[in-house]
């Protein structure tokens, strides 16, 4: 007979293991967002440095 | 973008549609194929807590390899892959603890036992790769900052192999021996299952640690633009 809680605590640690790599994606997708501000950014100040 | 990023996109790309192909795959196994040790429906988390330890053993030491090579080389790239897997090694090391002290409470009716010698030993390794971040972050970054890392990083991959032996060595009764001298203390079909868990594992891992140094890079590469875009004409 399986225990209900069993059950409960190894749906916790899969859950886990899944909700660490989605907030990790989360993280790197977020980081990829502040690369892209800085590069047009960037973009910007060489544009103005050619136009100077 | 030049050959080296091209072959290293392409390696995190083959890590992560591995890991892709195998995780679903450990889950299949762990779910609908292998039978539960004596009945313990708990016992499940056995092939994933197992493979995150392992995994983080192996960040830890990868980082700490590396690490021995920049104080060989002087070569300041290989900082950034030792920092990585030691990044990487305290994300999963958090996790083999959480999901240790769930399957202590099913197993023992406690989160967390101080009797034992591998968990301690655990701890120990853990709080030890914690506190590298503290160092690392209070020095100036450059060669000063990558030897002080280099150093801690190699101290403390003495205590991997301790903390492995750690059951053997202080004759724990209480954590679960799984590895003996005379192999695996399991059926075939368990152990099966666990190496195709662990090769999942660690395929994330090296998808998770490609991409990383990627990002880093990139980092670095946008600052060196910035400065050369803030240079006057």
């Amino acid at each position: 007979m399986i225990s209900e809680t069993d059950v409960q605590y190894v749906a916790a640690v899969y859950a886990l293991a899944w909700l660490v790599t989605v907030v990790y994606v989360i993280i790197l997708n977020s980081k990829l967002g502040r690369l892209e501000r800085e590069l047009d950014e960037i973009v910007g100040l060489l544009e103005a440095k050619t136009d100077g | 973008m030049n050959t080296t990023a091209a072959a290293r996109l392409d390696r995190a790309t083959v890590a992560a549609l591995v890991a892709a192909v195998l995780m679903p795959s450990a889950l299949g196994l762990i779910f609908f194929y292998v039978p539960t040790a004596n009945g313990d429906y708990a016992q499940r988390i056995f092939y994933f807590h197992v493979p995150i330890a392992v995994t983080t053993y192996a960040l830890f030491a990868w980082g700490a390899l590396n690490a021995a090579r920049y104080l060989w080389t002087g070569d300041l790239s290989l900082d950034l892959r030792s920092y990585v897997p030691m990044h990487l090694g305290v994300i999963f090391g958090t996790l083999t603890l959480v999901t240790g002290s769930i399957w202590a409470k099913v197993e023992w009716g406690t989160w967390w036992y101080w009797g034992s010698t591998e968990l301690n030993t655990f701890l120990i390794i853990f709080l030890f790769y914690c506190a590298y971040f503290m160092l690392r972050f209070s020095v100036e970054p450059g060669e000063r900052r990558a030897r002080y890392s280099a150093v801690y990083a190699l101290l403390g991959v003495g205590l991997i192999p301790i903390s492995v032996l750690a059951v053997h060595l202080g004759q724990d009764a209480i954590h679960p021996i799984t590895f003996t001298d005379r192999g695996a203390n399991m059926d075939r079909n368990m152990f099966f299952t666990f190496l195709v868990a662990l090769a999942a594992m660690l395929s994330l891992a090296v998808a998770m640690y490609l991409v990383e140094i990627r990002g880093k890079r990139l980092d670095d590469q946008v600052a060196r633009l910035r400065r050369l875009a803030q240079e006057p004409r």
